[in-house]
C-alpha cells in the first residue's frame, strides 16, 4: 500500500495546499438541490473569484461506491471539495450529500471550519415552490444563532419562519448542519430560495441570482451579473416559447401567476411538458 | 458517541430485554408492552446522532430550536423476584433507507446496549422478533426460540417454544435480520446468555406496514413465564382485535388463486410447507395500498 493511500485512509480530510485565510466565512452548496442551486452558485462564485480546490473529503466512508452513476453520458462520482480564492475571507464547499454517517461527515466539515477559524457558515437550499417562475424570489434565512440573525437583518431576508417537519418527512441536511454547528458554537444560517416546482430538475438562474446578490453585498464581491442576467433572459424566452407552443402550459402558469392552485395532474403535466421541452432543446 | 445515564439504579443481576422495530413490530411491541406493564422507569439513553438521521426539526421565528432524533432509551424496574433492564430503539441504524441495521454502526450500537447490561451486572439478554411462517392468520402463532448456548435451549424449550430444528423444512437453520438478531451475536461474543423469542407471522403478512400484536402477545406469554412474572397481557387485546379486522378485510380482497393456496392452512394442525410463490409475494407488495383502499380505509399504525 502506498503512503499516499495510507494517508487517505487514515484522514478523510485530504489537503492539496494551504491557502491564506483570514477568519473566512464558509459557503456550502449541495449537489442534490432543487434548481441545481447549490452547485450552480458555488460554480458561479468559483468562476468569478478564481476558486481553487485546496481540500477534499475522501468519499469511502460516506457514499456507496459499488459503481458509478451516469448522467447525460457522463460518469458521476461523489465529490466533497473545498475551494479558496484571493478573497481571503471566503471558503466554498461543494459536495454531494452523504448517503450515511451524516454526523461524521458534517463533523469533518466543521473540523475543517474550526481549523480555518471560520466565522460564519452559509448553506444553500432550493425550496420547491408551488408558485410561478415569474413570482419574486424571497430569500429565507434559518439561523442557529440570534446574533447572526440580527447581523443579517439589513439584507432583506425573511428571517421569521415558523416550521415543523411534517409527519412522514425528514429534516434537511442543512438543518442537521445548523444543529451540529451550534454544538460547536459556530454561527450558521441556511439560505433558502423558492424554486418553482417545474424548474426543480433544471437550472433556475433567477434563484441563483437572488442568493448571489446576497453574497455580493455581504462580502462586497463586486460581481458583475451581466452573464447571469443573460441566462435569466434566455430562460424566460424559452419558457415563453413553451407557453406559446403548449396552450395548457400557458394556462397553468397563468393560473399560478394569479395565485390559483393546480390539481396534482395539472402540476404533473406542467412539470413534464417543461422538462421535455428543455430536454429537446438540449439535444 | 456514547451512553448517557440519568441515574445509577442499584440492580441485582438484572435480565435485559431489548427490542427494535422489525417485521410486524412483533419484538418491539412485546418489549414495550412488558416495559409499560411493569412500569419501568427510564434512566438512560444512547446519544443518537452518530447512528441516526434526525426525524424532526422545529424552527421558530427563523431560529432552529430543536432537532429531534429517533430515541434509544434504557429503562429499569426492580420486581420482587427479578430486576429488569429494558432497551427500546425507535429505529434501526440503517444506511440509505434500509429497514434493518447492518455493518459497523449496528455493531457499535449493539455493543453500547451491552455495555449498559454489563455495567449493571446483567448476565442474560432477551430479544424478540418475527418468525415468518406458513401459518394462517386465524391460527394462534407459535413462538420460535434460539439461544446462544445449548443448555439455554433446554430451558426455553420447557416454556412451550419451538426450536428452529422442530420447524418443518428448517433443519435448525435460519437467520434473524437486524439488531434483534445482531444483539444476540454480540452478546454471545461477550459472554452473555442470549435468547431470542420470535412470534410467528403469516408469510403473506410479512411485508404489510402494520403491526401484528397477536404474535407479540404469544411472545409475551412465553417471556413472562421465563422471567417468572405475571402481567396483564389483555392490554394487547384491543389492538389485536383491530388488526384482525383489518387483516380479514384485506384477506377477502386477495385474488382467488392466492386464497386457494392459503386457505388450507386455516385447518392445518401443523403448518405445511405450502408456500405462496415469489410472484404472489410481489403481487401483494404492489397491491397492498389498493387493498387498504378497498378495505376499511386507514392503515393502522
Amino acid at each position: 500500500m502506498s503512503s499516499s493511500r495510507e494517508a487517505r485512509e487514515k484522514d478523510p480530510l485530504r489537503f492539496w495546499c494551504k491557502p491564506e485565510l483570514n477568519r473566512p466565512s464558509l459557503i456550502i452548496g449541495w449537489s442534490v438541490d432543487a434548481g441545481r442551486l447549490g452547485t450552480r452558485v458555488i460554480n458561479y462564485l468559483n468562476r468569478k473569484l478564481d476558486g481553487r480546490i485546496f481540500c477534499e473529503i475522501e468519499p469511502a466512508d460516506f457514499f456507496p461506491l459499488g459503481g458509478v452513476s451516469i448522467e447525460d453520458d457522463l460518469v458521476q462520482f461523489p465529490e466533497s471539495k473545498f475551494y479558496a480564492s484571493d478573497v481571503d475571507n471566503l471558503v466554498l464547499f461543494k459536495s454531494a450529500p452523504p448517503n450515511y454517517a451524516w454526523h461524521e461527515f458534517l463533523n469533518l466539515v466543521l473540523d475543517a471550519a474550526e481549523r480555518w477559524q471560520v466565522k460564519e457558515i452559509y448553506s444553500l437550499g432550493g425550496m420547491v415552490s408551488p408558485g410561478a417562475h415569474t413570482a419574486p424570489r424571497e430569500l429565507v434565512g434559518i439561523f442557529n444563532s440570534p446574533e447572526l440573525k440580527v447581523a443579517l437583518g439589513q439584507y432583506n431576508l425573511n428571517a421569521d419562519l415558523d416550521y415543523e417537519t411534517p409527519a412522514g418527512q425528514r429534516p434537511t441536511l442543512n438543518s442537521f448542519l445548523l444543529w451540529a454547528a451550534s454544538r460547536r458554537n459556530i454561527a450558521a444560517v441556511n439560505l433558502w430560495v423558492p424554486v418553482p416546482f417545474y424548474l426543480v430538475p433544471m437550472d433556475d438562474p433567477r434563484a441563483q441570482k437572488r442568493v448571489l446578490e446576497f453574497f455580493n453585498r455581504r462580502f462586497d464581491l463586486k460581481l458583475d451579473f451581466t452573464d447571469l442576467d443573460a441566462d435569466i433572459s434566455r430562460q424566460n424566452e424559452e419558457l415563453a416559447e413553451v407557453r406559446s407552443r403548449v396552450p395548457d402550459v400557458d394556462e397553468f402558469i397563468k393560473r399560478l401567476e394569479s395565485n390559483l392552485a393546480l390539481s396534482t395532474e395539472e402540476n404533473q403535466k406542467l412539470a413534464t411538458e417543461v422538462e421535455n421541452f428543455f430536454r429537446e432543446k438540449k439535444t | 458517541m456514547g451512553i448517557v445515564l440519568h441515574k445509577q439504579p442499584e440492580l441485582n443481576k438484572p435480565v435485559m430485554i431489548a427490542g427494535w422495530p422489525g417485521i410486524g413490530n412483533i419484538g418491539l411491541i412485546a418489549v414495550d408492552t412488558l416495559r409499560s406493564q411493569v412500569q419501568a422507569e427510564q434512566f438512560g439513553e444512547i446519544e443518537p446522532w452518530d447512528f441516526f438521521y434526525p426525524k424532526k426539526a422545529t424552527i421558530k421565528n427563523g431560529i432552529l430550536q430543536e432537532l429531534e432524533f429517533p430515541s434509544n432509551k434504557f429503562y429499569y424496574q426492580r420486581l420482587a423476584n427479578r430486576d429488569l433492564l429494558f432497551f427500546s430503539g425507535e429505529e434501526q441504524p440503517a444506511d440509505s433507507g434500509r429497514m434493518y441495521a447492518e455493518g459497523r454502526k449496528a455493531y457499535q450500537l449493539a455493543d453500547l446496549v451491552l455495555d449498559v447490561a454489563a455495567k449493571f451486572g446483567c448476565q442474560r439478554v432477551y430479544t424478540s422478533g418475527a418468525a415468518v411462517s406458513l401459518i394462517h392468520h386465524t391460527q394462534p402463532p407459535r413462538v420460535w426460540a434460539v439461544a446462544s448456548r445449548s443448555d439455554l435451549l433446554q430451558e426455553v424449550k420447557s416454556y412451550r417454544t419451538v426450536l428452529m430444528s422442530e420447524v418443518e423444512g428448517r433443519n435448525g437453520q435460519g437467520s434473524i435480520t437486524g439488531l434483534n438478531g445482531l444483539l444476540l451475536g454480540v452478546a454471545k461474543k461477550r459472554g452473555f446468555e442470549a435468547v431470542c423469542l420470535m412470534g410467528e407471522i403469516p408469510d403473506y403478512l410479512a411485508g404489510v406496514p402494520f403491526p401484528y400484536p397477536r404474535a407479540s402477545q404469544a411472545v409475551l406469554e412465553v417471556l413472562t413465564k421465563l422471567l417468572g412474572i405475571e402481567v396483564n397481557l389483555g392490554v394487547l387485546d384491543v389492538m389485536t382485535a383491530q388488526i384482525d379486522g383489518v387483516i380479514n378485510d384485506i384477506y377477502e380482497k386477495f385474488p382467488p388463486e392466492i386464497k386457494e393456496r392459503i386457505e388450507p392452512r386455516r385447518l392445518a394442525a401443523q403448518p405445511k410447507p405450502e408456500t405462496i410463490t415469489e410472484e404472489e409475494v410481489q403481487w401483494m407488495k404492489e397491491h397492498i395500498d389498493e387493498l387498504f383502499k378497498r378495505g376499511k380505509g386507514e392503515r393502522p399504525s
